[in-house]
């Protein structure tokens, strides 16, 4: 931290900063929303895991065609990929302190989680409807 | 982006050993941080080896009792020597405590003294918190009303004075906010765990009025939910207080507001 003594700006400048945000309560409840909603998700995915691990692509393909299967296998990668994209925030807001590389990475960490996300529904839609496939 | 290196007066080097006078029955070692930024010198830990059979029982006496005896260039803030003031916050053996609170038998024969981590030095022991103090002013500590003024005191039922319990006795003394790794990283913009424990002071306080602007003004990804529940301010505040959990309060009523 700059020593006070050489700026010009009075301590309670400094302090006020740019004023709040109004807005962090949102993030809040992802955070947590997503959190709990892991908890069967993941629980769910174990299960399912044991489960295809023996039957291969086509009984991943008999599996996922159970509309609650690909449903819950949908919500997962989703709500991952939320959970990671608010988390991943929080560290790079702690630890970046230039602004310019702190907005790149949090672009970057969007377009990270978006794009694990649709890739992961695109699987799962792929297995789970062959017809699409064959287009 | 992340600094790899730091400032020049980040190293401490050894500095003077200050022998125990002849004679001395019980001898401890103190090692003290010593540093004047106005200067062109490193910080430094100077040592001194203390009679403190001959000196008082808290860290406190033994440093006065060296800025007296042995060395009087040695600079720190004190003023009530018993826990009040919250002057001589400092740390000790690694840990933000009250210098006049601890005596120097809880630690070992070789004891080390520093200022308040990550705060501007003025001089040894002495840290700026200025800073720290106009974080605090921007919450707006006081009673806000827009009722008129009642021809008494403003009453207040004693189940709802409770609530303020484990939140009036803070001090100030900075031990919990300099001891925050999250203050450390964004101490600019976060307002650290004493300033937010006042203001969930005013929030829990039966009596204010104001209590959706001030939750207006707190809502902010670094002015309050900086925040990891790191839970250093409860470990070391010396008064026994848990601002991490009036943190937590504060932001319980933020999802309050808009659930």
């Amino acid at each position: 931290m700059v020593s006070t003594a050489k700026q010009h700006r009075t301590p309670l400048a400094r302090a006020r900063g740019l004023g709040a945000a109004h807005h962090g309560v949102s993030h809040f409840i992802i955070e947590r929303a997503t959190s709990v909603a892991l908890v069967p998700l993941c629980l769910w995915a174990v299960w399912a895991g044991l489960k295809l691990a023996p039957v291969g692509y086509e009984g991943a393909q008999s599996f996922f065609a159970s509309p609650v299967n690909a449903v819950l296998a949908i919500l997962l990668v989703l709500i991952a990929a939320r959970h990671m994209s608010v988390g991943m925030r929080v560290v790079i807001e702690d630890y970046i302190d230039d602004t310019a590389m702190r907005i790149a990475l949090l672009l970057l960490n969007t377009g990270v989680a978006g794009l694990f996300a649709a890739l992961a529904v695109f699987s799962i839609l792929k297995v789970a409807l062959p017809g699409l496939a064959a287009h | 982006m992340v600094q790899l290196t730091l400032p020049k007066n980040s190293k401490v080097v050894r500095g003077k050993h200050h022998p125990a006078p002849e004679g001395a029955k019980t001898v401890k070692t103190f090692k003290i941080y010593r540093y004047d930024p106005e200067g062109e010198a490193q910080p430094r830990w100077d040592t001194y080896d203390v009679d403190v059979a001959a000196c008082g029982p808290m860290v406190l006496d033994v440093l006065l009792h060296i800025k007296n005896t042995m060395d009087p260039t040695l600079a720190l803030r004190r003023s009530c020597r018993e826990g009040v003031c919250g002057s001589c916050a400092m740390n000790i053996g690694g840990r933000n405590t009250l210098a006049c609170t601890h005596g120097h038998e809880d630690y070992g024969n070789s004891v080390t003294v520093a200022p308040l981590p990550s705060q501007p030095v003025l001089k040894d022991l002495i840290p700026d918190l200025n800073l720290f103090f106009a974080q605090y002013a921007s919450i707006e500590p006081w009673l806000q009303t827009d009722t008129p003024e009642p021809q008494r005191e403003w009453e207040q039922d004693p189940k709802d004075r409770v609530k303020l319990d484990g939140l009036y006795e803070c001090i100030l003394c900075a031990c919990c906010t300099t001891s925050c790794p999250s203050y450390w990283w964004n101490g600019d913009k976060y307002l650290g765990p004493a300033t937010l424990l006042q203001a969930y002071r005013w929030l829990a306080d039966s009596r204010d009025e104001a209590k959706g602007s001030r939750l207006d003004a707190l809502e902010d990804p670094f002015k309050l939910y900086r925040c990891h529940t790191i839970m250093n301010c409860a470990q070391v505040c010396p008064k026994g207080l848990n601002p991490a959990k009036a943190i937590a309060q504060i932001k319980a009523m933020l999802v309050e507001r808009v659930v």
